[in-house]
């Protein structure tokens, strides 16, 4: 997402990491930045922040809670090596737990973007439930009116897609989604917004949604692979 | 030990009171003791539904807070004498009874009673996490209609949330005849979307009106589609395996005229 702060999505839901030795405000900047621009993204979502071997006081930290509150965020956990920053944590009312230790890849190897991480699900997405995932989703399932699936990267639904999709939410414009059955109430690809209109109920074939020259265009998976 | 099942709906007016009284009658007419609790603190209808407004002495909110014991708030049924009715409160709200109060209470019930019914309240807030706190089943009922399909969606995601397992259906008030015509969800959309086990069809049955009102459960009428319904539902919660009723609705008079000609066009 940028160089100071990243975004990574998993299983147990979305974490936010942010540098360990960046400037404060100006880490508070970019984050006010990101959170503008990815409105469609955070709008709504719930994470747990890693600090690494910062500290905070409670005061930067009511800081950071309630920017991020502006924005329809809400911070679940906190994970923090300086035991300061999880009394502060703990202080507000916030879940705190020492930083797990994730395998750094050794210096050199390349970054993975973070679309590289794919979240791949097995069940029924029902009205009010919202999956969110900085990487592309995989469903096998259907997704159910009222349902939402918010993606930074693909959205791929291995049976009926009824519900809501935003793919490509953090601004990725050549996200695609695809549906066994895609009879979505709306999709979202990046900034554009697109609903179908009412079709009868004869056989569905497998379609592809994505953008063509700034609009979102469906056609069948036997075209598009062509 | 009993079971602790409740019957819910997200959407109100879908037939959930109706549901209940209807399930605990049959259950109780088949030999089981059965008790029927109503959830729906400050709306209370379980009682009028099963006529037995009149002798309401204490309620689910007395026993919870210690005026009355279980034993004598509880309804003996005018008909049948395994079948107790535990009313709700009407002048208090859904903040009355907490969680763990819920929990306790059909506890206590349990050891005396086969089968526990828990009308559950509309919606999803408060009074509904109290009514399936102490369930160990969950029946979701429903109408072929999009917008209560849509709710009882959510409501199966907020039961396997609570982890009560996964919900059986009841799709209650199918018109046949809409149905056919295209014009009425079939049992088959609605099952396809909400991806639950169907525990029973109830027709659309005007009988249901009048025995509501009356205060007698439709499954005392033989002749009502809808009480065999309830019946039919009552024997598959015991375990028995009973085909659905065939789903064909007398077409009326009209329809029967322009059946004749209408039938040329398709």
């Amino acid at each position: 997402m940028s160089d100071l702060i990243s975004i990574k999505g998993g299983r147990d839901g979305l974490r936010m990491r942010f540098d360990d030795t960046a400037d404060w405000p100006a880490l508070l900047v970019q984050l006010e930045q990101q959170l503008t621009q990815n409105q469609a993204f955070f709008n709504g979502a719930r994470l747990t922040l890693e600090l690494g071997e910062r500290s905070l006081d409670e005061i930067q930290l009511s800081e950071l809670l309630n920017l991020l509150q502006h924005h329809g965020v809400v911070a679940d956990a906190l994970s923090a090596n300086a035991r300061a920053a999880r009394n502060a944590a703990r202080a507000v009312g916030i879940t705190a737990r020492p930083l797990p230790r994730y395998a750094d890849p050794p210096p050199g190897t390349p970054s993975l973007a973070p679309e590289s991480e794919a979240l791949l699900l097995t069940r029924t997405v029902r009205s009010g439930q919202v999956l969110r995932h900085s990487g592309h989703i995989t469903l096998i399932g259907d997704l159910n009116p009222g349902g939402e699936l918010i993606a930074g990267g693909s959205v791929i639904v291995w049976g009926r897609l009824r519900g809501f999709v935003h793919a490509g939410a953090l601004g990725n414009a050549e996200a695609v989604i695809c549906a066994l059955e895609l009879s979505p109430t709306q999709l979202r690809i990046a900034d554009q917004i697109a609903t179908t209109p009412p079709r009868g109920s004869g056989p569905h074939v497998p379609e592809v949604a994505r953008i063509e020259q700034h609009q979102i265009v469906v056609e069948s998976w036997e075209n598009y692979k062509r | 030990m009993a079971r602790v099942i409740t019957i819910t709906s997200g959407k109100g007016g879908v037939g959930k009171t109706t549901t209940t009284a209807n399930l605990g009658t049959a259950l109780a007419m088949r030999g089981a003791r059965v008790a029927v609790m109503d959830a729906d603190i400050g709306l209370r209808n379980l009682d009028v539904v099963m006529g037995l407004e009149n002798r309401i002495v204490y309620d689910l909110v007395d026993v919870v807070e210690g005026r009355a014991r279980l034993r004598q708030a509880l309804i003996k049924d005018k008909r049948l004498p395994e079948l107790c009715l535990l009313p709700a409160a009407q002048t208090r709200d859904k903040d009355a009874v907490s969680p763990d109060q819920m929990v306790y209470l059909t506890n206590q019930l349990r050891t005396e009673f086969d089968f526990v019914l828990i009308d559950s309240p509309a919606g999803i807030e408060g009074g509904f996490r109290n009514a399936i706190v102490g369930a160990d089943e969950v029946i979701i009922v429903t109408t072929p209609e999009v917008s209560a399909v849509r709710d009882a969606d959510r409501i199966v995601g907020l039961v396997e949330a609570a982890e009560k397992g996964t919900p059986s259906l009841i799709v209650n008030r199918i018109k046949p005849r809409l149905v056919n015509r295209g014009e009425m969800l079939s049992v088959e959309d609605v099952i396809e979307l909400l991806a639950i086990n169907l525990l029973g069809i109830v027709p659309d049955d005007e009988a249901i009106v009048t025995s509501t009102n009356r205060g007698e459960a439709a499954v005392y009428d033989q002749h009502s589609l809808a009480g065999r319904a309830f019946l039919n539902i009552a024997r598959r919660l015991n375990g028995e395996e009973v085909p659905f009723l065939p789903l064909q609705d007398q077409p009326g008079v009209l329809e029967r005229f322009f059946g004749i000609f209408g039938r040329r066009r398709t």
